[in-house]
């Protein structure tokens, strides 16, 4: 009990924190008012509690569907508002510094929000409906602690560790390396969302399913560690079918396009700003 | 306008209840396949289903505590709360097994859908 609850804890809360440290280290750099990230927290754990709450009365819905629509619906929020950030965080970068603080730090505090809601309410129904069996509760208490301070460790490391490219460097190859790892987080994230809506709706029945191109779980099977981490770090996937391998593929040229884009007009931003670095 | 505003909403609305028509026919043919967890255990924990058919997994939760469906093999994940049941659609699936598991209890609910 105690492993199955670290694992849950820590699965859910590393890949918040890696998320939120890369966009607190960002907001810290674009010099971003820090306060979109309690307004997130707060959004966050109230709509995991509220999900929580009435995930009874939402899995009845659509023929006892709701569930998927309502979880593919979130990470389709999710997925468009990471979008318009990524525009957003070009467009201050490569224009004056000062553009569109408010926007950016909304865009971030709603995506986080919903981002802490969909991964958060299977933490909150995990340990609240186990608190209530008594053999099981300190195991479970104590696994959830273990979890969730490994995960928070590694996201404030991995928050320090940016803060710190942008001194080790000149402030220009600190904040270019600094948006390549938001787009490197921010775009596995992405197609990890893209290949979670299309399964839910899957398995909802909304979309045909369809037979897997290929099967490479002999080779590499998805339960080992190796395909733990590789599914973990870039959505590896065993059995893709067509549209599943289309929709990844289809996410890897977006994020291709978006790095373009990004590193287009931040080399733009350089010349702009190669002053206001020095300054720095 | 507004008459051509009110004629696009019909539009849709008449597509939207098609397509829930078409929805629940093609929900309502599939074969219905019945699973329990009863104390953080699968009963049947082998079931058997057929090959390259989709069909409709009904799971009843008779704990009082919540378990989360999940499996690897089959790309399916589901949290279930207690005492209530859940719909799955699984498939169509190439004969093989299919191995499956409770998240929240993952010592003792196991079990594996064999497709043939």
């Amino acid at each position: 009990m105690l492993l199955s609850s670290v694992i849950i804890v820590l699965r859910e809360v590393l890949e918040a924190a890696l998320l939120f440290s890369v966009l607190m280290a960002l907001t810290s750099r674009l010099a971003l008012s820090f306060k979109w990230a309690g307004w997130s927290l707060a959004g966050g754990i109230i709509g995991a509690a509220l999900y929580a709450i009435n995930v009874d009365t939402v899995s009845d819905w659509i023929d006892g569907v709701g569930q998927e629509v309502v979880n593919a619906s979130l990470q389709l929020g999710i997925y468009t508002l990471t979008l318009v950030f990524l525009v957003l965080l070009a467009y201050r970068i490569s224009t004056e510094r000062r553009c569109c603080a408010l926007a950016i730090t909304t865009v971030m505090a709603v995506a986080v929000s919903l981002a802490l809601t969909r991964e958060g309410f299977e933490v909150v129904i995990y340990l609240y409906s186990t608190m209530f069996e008594n053999q099981h509760m300190p195991a479970v208490v104590m696994g959830a602690i273990i979890g969730s301070s490994i995960g928070i460790s590694i996201g404030i490391l991995f928050y320090y560790m940016l803060r710190n490219l942008t001194v080790r460097w000149s402030v220009n190859i600190g904040v270019f390396l600094l948006v390549m790892v938001t787009l490197l987080i921010v775009g596995t994230f992405q197609i990890d969302i893209l290949k979670t809506v299309y399964l839910q709706f899957i398995q909802a029945d909304i979309l045909p399913s369809q037979l897997p191109l290929w099967n490479t779980g002999d080779w590499l099977s998805e339960t080992s560690v190796t395909g733990q981490l590789l599914y973990a770090l870039a959505g590896y996937e065993s059995t893709p079918t067509a549209v599943q391998a289309g929709f990844y593929f289809g996410g890897l040229l977006l994020l291709a396009f978006s790095y373009l884009i990004t590193r287009g007009v931040s080399s733009q931003g350089n010349i702009h700003n190669s002053g206001e670095g020095e300054e720095a | 306008m507004n008459n051509r505003g009110s004629c696009y909403l019909i539009r849709c609305l008449a597509s939207l209840v098609l397509l829930c028509m078409m929805t629940s026919a093609a929900h309502a043919g599939k074969p219905v396949f019945e699973i329990e967890i009863r104390n953080h255990l699968f009963y049947p924990s082998t079931l058997t289903v057929p090959s390259n058919t989709k069909v409709k997994l009904l799971i009843y939760n008779r704990d009082s505590t919540s378990e989360e469906f999940e499996s690897y093999e089959l790309n399916r994940e589901k949290v279930i709360m207690g005492n209530r049941k859940a719909v799955i659609f699984i498939g169509p699936l190439p004969a093989g097994e299919y191995p499956f598991f409770g998240e929240f209890y993952p010592k003792t609910a196991q079990g594996k859908i064999i497709a043939e």
